[in-house]
């Protein structure tokens, strides 16, 4: 955590924040229905649904973060003049953890729904 | 142990024309006219007249210069601090001078208040009906018979809820009636709502709503807070501040940012 001395010299705007948290919330729940209907399709029972949404949704993340998240993260490292770690995306989230994995519970609802329905639909 | 054998029920491939489809068709649409419905049912906000809202405000402009005194300068800082704190103690801003040491409004009193429950009251009220309807026009028409396979298994006691009309002991579980059709329709419609009806809509995260919407209403302004305690507690905070600036050793910070 960042002292308050530094916080407050680079503020950490919550219309920001909420602002990313929304976009990333909006891609994780578009990118569920889309993996509920190929894994309806591809007519997918229990287990392996589920890996199979887990499996896409870090994948998805993971590329949002190569094309978004990094070339910014690395150019505010730079300019600090020290080197950050690899994986940082303090500029733009709060918690590592809420970016890679809290956008998998808002999906799943999705995901389930259109699952269910496609397998329906295909598997006849 | 001998595997268990899957279960599978020939169906009218037509059941999905008629019964899952419009099902769907009638959530979403339900969705998209309460959205409107509240919409248009919201109350204009209430007008303050001018001294309410002064000190409603001098309170918010205590509670800034507190959070941000930061970004001051030293100067800036103690000629706001000095003028607030003569201004909180004298009750210059208060709305009934006269009423300075006599307990607050009871909120049930106060017309205030009372509009803001109600607008929240209404909210609820218009979750609650087009849900109980959309329930039990299906239980009407759509029961007595299974519609489809959930693709992941779940356990027995879910039966008696997801496979209302249908009596059965030995079926699996994964069969579902339309009734849990219109279950999984609430949760996974929420997302597409969104999309439809853009950000802040009123027709998902219903739970979300409901639960937020208690705790924040009347923490500062409710009237059944003194405003003149208020301002002798935000007169206090103020004096105890030890102030430091943003802008002291800016100069070194910016030499040390440069790459030369």
């Amino acid at each position: 955590m960042p002292s308050e001395q530094e916080l407050q010299i680079s503020p950490l705007v919550p219309e920001s924040i909420q602002h990313n948290s929304k976009t990333l919330y909006n891609l994780q729940s578009l990118t569920a229905s889309l993996f509920g209907i190929s894994a309806g399709i591809l007519g997918l029972e229990s287990y392996s649904g589920f890996l199979f949404y887990i499996v896409f949704s870090l994948l998805t993340v993971f590329l949002l973060y190569v094309v978004r998240v990094a070339p910014a993260s690395s150019s505010v490292a730079l300019s600090k003049g020290g080197a950050s770690k690899p994986l940082d995306t303090s500029s733009y989230f709060r918690t590592p953890f809420e970016f890679w994995a809290g956008g998998l519970m808002n999906g799943l609802a999705g995901f389930i729904l259109t699952w269910t329905l496609f397998y329906g639909l295909v598997r006849a | 142990m001998a595997q268990v054998p899957v279960q599978t029920i020939h169906r009218d491939p037509q059941l999905f024309y008629w019964i899952l489809l419009p099902i769907t068709v009638v959530m979403v649409l339900t969705g998209v006219l309460r959205h409107y419905a509240s919409v248009l049912l919201q109350t204009a906000p209430k007008r303050l007249d001018q001294k309410a809202l002064r000190e409603q405000r001098s309170l918010l402009h205590g509670m800034s210069v507190r959070g941000n005194f930061h970004a001051l300068s030293r100067s800036s800082f103690v000629a706001r601090r000095e003028a607030l704190t003569t201004a909180y103690q004298s009750g210059a801003y208060l709305k009934d001078p006269e009423r300075r040491g006599q307990p607050p409004a009871n909120p049930m009193s106060d017309p205030d208040g009372m509009s803001g429950m109600m607008g929240m009251m209404k909210n609820q009220m218009a979750m609650i009906i087009p849900n109980t309807l959309i329930m039990s026009w299906i239980n009407a028409f759509f029961s007595g018979y299974v519609i489809m396979k959930l693709p992941f298994p779940l356990t027995i006691k879910f039966k008696s809820m997801l496979q209302a009309g249908v009596a059965t002991k030995d079926m699996d579980p994964r069969w579902m009636s339309s009734i849990s059709w219109y279950f999984l329709c609430i949760f996974g419609l929420q997302s597409v709502f969104n999309f439809l009806l853009g950000d802040n809509n009123a027709a998902s995260q219903m739970a979300q709503q409901m639960g937020q919407m208690g705790p924040q209403a009347g923490q500062m302004f409710g009237p059944g807070q003194d405003p003149d305690k208020q301002f002798l507690a935000e007169a206090e905070n103020l004096a105890v501040i030890e102030h430091y600036s943003v802008l002291d050793g800016v100069e070194q910070r910016l030499l040390e940012g440069i790459n030369i």
